[in-house]
């Protein structure tokens, strides 16, 4: 071993060992779990602990309240990642006018809802929330629609929450797209208008190939996040009503932590692994269809 | 370029100085650090908030400082699992009594040995066993379900007091929704489990059988309680709302949206505060109507436990001697409306009041409750069934078979070890 490669080692190693000890080691442990029927009774007393091989997972395909978890889940994400991003895009857009004033000013009134506290503004939007006084009721009355029971009706408690999640996190993927709108190049965008293409034809062929890696990025980041959602339903709704806001998150953290059945949890955990996993493989081969990475 | 360098330093510098502020702030709170003989008291809710007012006399006369950590009840239960898995449970800690049995078994509970602690209890409180038969916990409160109504709206409806058997109860509320169509006669909150187990438990039906192994929810006397529950929200009678859509329960109970709340003694407090909007002569107490009249309603009772790896076990037990003796009882009862677990505090004057009648009548008359592990999320589960059939997704005799079949997965490990002989 040379000199320089004993120093990259040197470098390498700490990293590599925290990754050992934080995420690979607790991952093996999980899925030693997993095939275990860890429950209280073997927090009580180890010799109630059994093996039981696939038997949490199959358990988990005849849960219905598993499957049920799993289609919010991916109603979260399938209505939640294009309402994210779709609106960080806009907002981005928009602040990248250059007729736009104050933007410092802008970037941060928009990203704050960013980095405040999740259970201080999920107290307001309850609020806001609210089917007999809320704001968002009331605005929606002088247009003359009828009130909507935002957290009790289990069909528009996704909506509502998403409305909510939408609101505290876009701000975070403008800051990066607003990042990824600056290093469009100039020149082509006005060769492109003076060759007579429309704003949308210049988004389309020239801002959005530009930005493209950085979309697939906050495609992926959006996935994944929206896949793990937990703390917004937990503090909103608590799962409910009717458990229609009940995502796998939430569910694991039930059986998990509340309830101490870690050898089930541990199947969950591993199969929403699996998911993350699986999804973002297919983002990347995408991307890579499109060139973008 | 230099937009960023400037935003990469301004950044560097940030978290530099928070890392500073934060090192600073750790050895602020070593230095700080409580004396070796402190013991730790966790309690729920208004029990933990108003607990700190109890200890300075404990300490001036045992020299034992108490420090005290309030727990939501919404995370209590995963809060205390999670500090026993991770051996950092404290000293002694309040606990339901549907969990003593739980705790008990995970070996987190240190039994009750004195047998002064549990003498001198009101008729009808015992202490929670564990899996072994042993008391593991001291009766501290007891709050069983009663029903606060407002006396003005129930006069207008023709009712002196609210009617004890079920039909009756639905007739008045029949009789208060046509008077106000947009308001509601009841407020029983849907992912809460209490009202529907109260119901069930006037009907003396045994929610388990085969020794706690199975579920029994296709007894008809459970059917008759859910047909009764569903019944009221199927008429509009109650709002089909969870609690966190009722931010104020207080608030919307003083402008009349309902007219009877079923809940138990700590809303006294918070009515008796709020007296400005709600005063004292709009309000009342009864029992819990049951299907010929008042039953037997389980009543949630808080007890105290010390744990048992209490390294300090003697200044435990003090503590939980002086928290439970009939004049700390008293004060809370003053303080925060719970109440007294001890025979003595309720032949004071304190407890002569009107509104606390029906309490102590209906405490009189309290249901056993299963004391296995498993009990607290068996009632979570068939509420989240009963609120499906609230909702009309579900048929009231398909929810009965869902909930026996959910409930015999939850106990199918209890079974296995009963059937082993390894649990009784």
């Amino acid at each position: 071993m040379t000199r320089q490669e004993r120093t990259a080692w040197g470098f390498v190693l700490p990293v590599l060992a925290i990754i050992l000890f934080v995420f690979a080691l607790p991952t093996l442990l999980a899925l030693a779990l997993s095939v275990t029927d860890y429950s209280i009774y073997a927090l009580a007393d180890w010799g109630a602990l059994r093996f039981v091989g696939l038997g949490n997972f199959t358990g988990l395909l005849t849960t219905p309240l598993f499957w049920r978890a799993l289609g919010n889940t991916a109603l979260f994400a399938l209505l939640g990642v294009p309402m994210a991003i779709g609106t960080s895009l806009a907002a981005a857009l928009l602040l990248h006018d250059a007729s736009v004033r104050w933007k410092p000013l802008w970037r941060v009134l928009l990203f704050a809802p960013y980095v405040t506290s999740v259970v201080a503004t999920a107290v307001v939007w309850r609020f806001l929330l609210n089917t007999r006084f809320g704001l968002l009721n009331r605005a929606l009355g002088w247009i003359g629609v009828p009130p909507v029971d935002w957290l009790g009706d289990p069909h528009a408690s996704i909506p509502a929450i998403l409305l909510f999640v939408t609101w505290k996190i876009f701000g975070y993927n403008m800051i990066v797209f607003t990042a990824a709108l600056s290093a469009v190049p100039h020149d082509l965008m006005e060769a492109a208008r003076l060759d007579g293409a429309s704003r949308w034809t210049r988004f389309r062929h020239v801002t959005l190939p530009a930005i493209g890696p950085t979309l697939l990025l906050a495609a992926v980041m959006s996935v994944a996040g929206f896949l793990q959602i937990f703390a917004e339903p937990y503090v909103m709704t608590l799962g409910g009503p009717a458990q229609s806001t009940t995502t796998v998150l939430y569910f694991m953290f039930d059986e998990g932590f509340k309830w101490w059945n870690l050898g089930q949890a541990s199947a969950v955990a591993f199969i929403l692994f699996l998911m993350i996993l699986a999804l973002t493989f297919a983002q990347a081969r995408i991307g890579r269809r499109y060139e973008w990475l | 370029m230099t937009y960023g360098g400037k935003l990469a330093r301004a950044a560097g510098w940030s978290r530099r100085s928070v890392v500073a502020a934060l090192s600073m702030a750790a050895a602020g709170g070593c230095a700080a650090r409580r004396s070796p003989d402190t013991i730790s008291l966790w309690a729920m809710s208004y029990e933990g908030d108003y607990s700190p007012m109890l200890m300075p006399g404990f300490t001036r006369a045992t020299g034992v400082p108490v420090e005290v950590q309030t727990l939501p009840w919404t995370a209590a239960h995963e809060k205390l699992l999670t500090a026993q898995a991770g051996d950092s449970l404290p000293d002694v800690f309040m606990l339901p009594d549907g969990w003593v049995g739980e705790f008990a078994l995970i070996g987190a509970l240190a039994p009750v040995t004195d047998p002064a602690l549990l003498t001198g209890l009101f008729p009808g409180v015992s202490a929670a066993t564990g899996p072994d038969g042993r008391p593991y916990a001291v009766p501290w409160s007891v709050a069983p379900q009663v029903q606060y109504y407002r006396r003005d709206l129930l006069e207008r409806a023709g009712y002196a007091a609210p009617p004890e058997d079920w039909d009756s109860w639905r007739r008045m509320g029949q009789r208060l929704k046509a008077r106000a169509p947009d308001d509601y006669a009841f407020l029983m909150l849907l992912n809460w489990w209490d009202s529907l187990f109260t119901f069930a438990g006037q009907t003396g039906a045994n929610p388990l059988r085969e020794r706690d192994t199975r579920g029994n929810f296709r007894d008809p006397r459970f059917r008759d309680a859910l047909a009764f529950y569903v019944s009221l929200f199927r008429e509009r009678l109650a709002p089909p709302a969870l609690s966190t859509e009722v931010q104020d329960p207080v608030a919307a109970f003083a402008q009349g949206y309902f007219a009877v709340y079923p809940y138990g003694p700590t809303l006294t407090l918070d009515l008796h505060r709020r007296a400005a909007e709600i005063p004292a002569a709009l309000w009342s107490t009864a029992r819990m109507p049951g299907p010929q009249g008042p039953g037997r309603v389980s009543g949630i009772a808080a007890s105290l436990c010390v744990s048992a790896r209490s390294r300090r076990p003697a200044a435990a037990w003090a503590l939980v001697r002086h928290l439970t003796s009939p004049a700390s009882e008293l004060t809370y009862q003053r303080l925060i409306g719970t109440l007294p677990a001890r025979a003595a505090a309720w032949a004071t004057p304190q407890l002569r009041q009107p509104a606390l009648a029906a309490f102590a009548e209906q405490m009189r008359a309290p249901t056993r409750e299963p004391m296995i592990v498993e009990w607290e999320r068996i009632r979570i589960e068939v509420q989240l069934i009963a609120e499906r059939v609230v909702r009309g997704q579900l048929g009231i005799d398909a929810a009965l078979v869902a909930m026996d079949d959910r409930v015999d997965r939850l106990l199918a490990k209890r079974r296995a070890l009963v059937e082993a002989g390894r649990l009784t």
